[in-house]
């Protein structure tokens, strides 16, 4: 896995052009590569796993539309393996959730072995975007978007105006697409 | 659309799009609002790539259930919170080494370094008592030592376990394996634990190996499995395995291995090495299979097995396949 890693690494140095150059690249990940893999390793306490996040990490730094050269290199890797290291934490807990949402929930609404990453990554990145909400605008949107709820009928569960729903589920909404076209 | 996908669209149309959308779905819509938003849409292009775009903001919640969804999300929220889970890290940098292995039940540091497999992944690692462990696919353990015994818990898929001698012990400790179905007990063995839909699966190739089915509460009924046997467990007791063909040990050879097994339980015993779905039809399913294949290449798997029955692969995208008989 890692070996494929690598592979993707390096084609993907030869391909970004428009981002940070590629010889700048090269130099970031000989000079700090090996010190990020103990940076991790010494946080997880787990070689493989560190290894892997490090990996994630420059792909991340790639992916990212960094142009500049960066001033404190260290420092910005070390801030994305961090983030990395929670969406794993995450994920993870979703999981778990995921799991004992089965047990309460009856046998034939469990979704088959086949979906379940599918609606796991779903999950994730609602997750996310929950993440991102105020109480309020959280709870009125999961209203809509899974209750089906229509915004009078949150108005009236809420105790609140419609037009505050309506103006909570667009604030949602832009968050929404932030994340989906803007981040990335 | 790789084009439209890069597109930076006005965030006032954005905006614009998005108070439609609320109006629309929210909302009952009268003929008056909907004619005035099809007005707005025919205006420029950019409205109707931003109205594509924002109508597509709820794909993630249809795809999920919705009571599973709340729970869960709900059960992960409650959990720990984000911000909970930054200080946590913050903790961590400071406690520095807490090791994997080699102390007793820490929760936090355990959470953050279960060992885990991707999706088409498969890893081995050593403990310090010399054990070897194989994670299957998408396979997750914890390991919790201590001075009368060695535990793993399997989270989540599948494991081989070869155990070590144990020599920094005066004398080996005993070696278990927690499951959701069973606790698995032994002194020295080579198995196979997989956590499937219908129950525990333990197969021995090595040594033997006792099974306490249940939780620990329960442990009265003790089964001892030995070398070159294979049960299925629940956590109410044994069950009859139906070998169905597939050499459950291939895995551990990077292969996938049937004989005379049906396509409909090789598709399903295969797509746990790939993401997404993968299924063939029930006019193929009956079809049998025979073979050695190389785990690396799904695809390349797919593609032999098509070959060789007459099938046809339809990609709907990469994460969605399906086998159908060629016409």
């Amino acid at each position: 896995m890692r070996f494929i890693i690598n592979y993707v690494f390096s084609e993907m140095l030869m391909r970004s052009n428009d981002t940070l150059g590629n010889a700048d690249l090269a130099l970031l990940y000989r000079s700090h590569h090996s010190w990020l893999h103990s940076w991790l390793s010494r946080r997880i306490g787990c070689h493989e796993s560190a290894a892997d996040l490090a990996q994630d990490t420059f792909v991340r730094l790639l992916k990212s539309r960094q142009i500049s050269p960066l001033r404190e290199p260290r420092a910005y890797l070390s801030s994305i393996a961090r983030g990395l290291m929670i969406d794993r934490y995450r994920r993870r807990e979703l999981e778990r959730a995921y799991f004992e949402s089965l047990a309460l929930l009856p046998p034939q609404a469990a979704p088959s072995e086949e979906d379940r990453l599918l609606i796991l990554d779903s999950l994730e990145r609602i997750d996310r975007l929950l993440d991102l909400l105020k109480p309020r605008v959280r709870q009125a949107f999961l209203l809509a978007q899974l209750d089906g709820l229509t915004c009078l009928q949150i108005a009236e569960k809420l105790c609140v105006s419609r037009s505050t729903v309506e103006r909570d589920l667009a604030k949602a909404l832009q968050h929404c697409y932030r994340l989906r076209y803007a981040e990335q | 659309m790789p084009n439209s996908e890069a597109q930076v669209l006005d965030p006032a149309v954005v905006d614009q799009a998005i108070h439609w959308l609320v109006r629309l779905r929210f909302n009952p819509a009268d003929e008056q609002t909907q004619r005035t938003f099809e007005h707005w849409l025919r205006q420029r292009p950019e409205h109707f790539l931003a109205w594509q775009r924002v109508e597509a903001l709820g794909d993630d919640f249809a795809g999920v259930p919705p009571d599973l969804a709340r729970h869960t999300l709900k059960g992960a929220r409650s959990g720990m919170h984000r911000r909970q889970s930054l200080k946590l890290l913050g903790v961590l940098a400071t406690v520095g080494g807490a090791t994997w292995l080699g102390r007793d039940y820490t929760p936090l540091p355990a959470l953050l370094a279960q060992q885990h497999s991707r999706t088409g992944e498969q890893r081995r690692f050593q403990l310090d008592d010399g054990s070897l462990i194989q994670l299957n696919s998408d396979s997750a353990v914890d390991s919790y030592f201590n001075e009368q015994r060695r535990l793993i818990v399997l989270r989540r898929g599948e494991i081989i376990v070869n155990t070590g001698a144990d020599a920094g012990s005066a004398q080996p400790r005993p070696f278990w394996v927690q499951t959701r179905d069973a606790i698995i007990s032994t002194q020295n063995a080579r198995f196979l634990a997989y956590e499937r839909d219908d129950g525990t699966l333990l197969a021995v190739q090595r040594g033997a190996v006792s099974v306490f089915p249940g939780s620990s509460q329960t442990l009265s009924v003790n089964n001892t499995v030995q070398a070159g046997n294979q049960r299925l467990f629940t956590s109410n007791g044994v069950r009859e395995f139906k070998d169905n063909g597939l050499d459950v040990w291939s895995w551990s050879d990077g292969v996938i291995s049937a004989h005379h097994m049906r396509l409909g339980d090789f598709i399903g015993a295969l797509s746990r090495y790939r993401p997404g779905l993968l299924r063939c039809a029930e006019e193929v399913a009956d079809l049998r299979v025979s073979g050695t294949f190389q785990l690396a290449d799904t695809d390349q798997v797919l593609a032999l097995v098509a070959q060789s029955l007459h099938l046809r692969i339809d990609y709907r995208t990469q994460y969605w396949v399906t086998l159908s008989a060629a016409s």
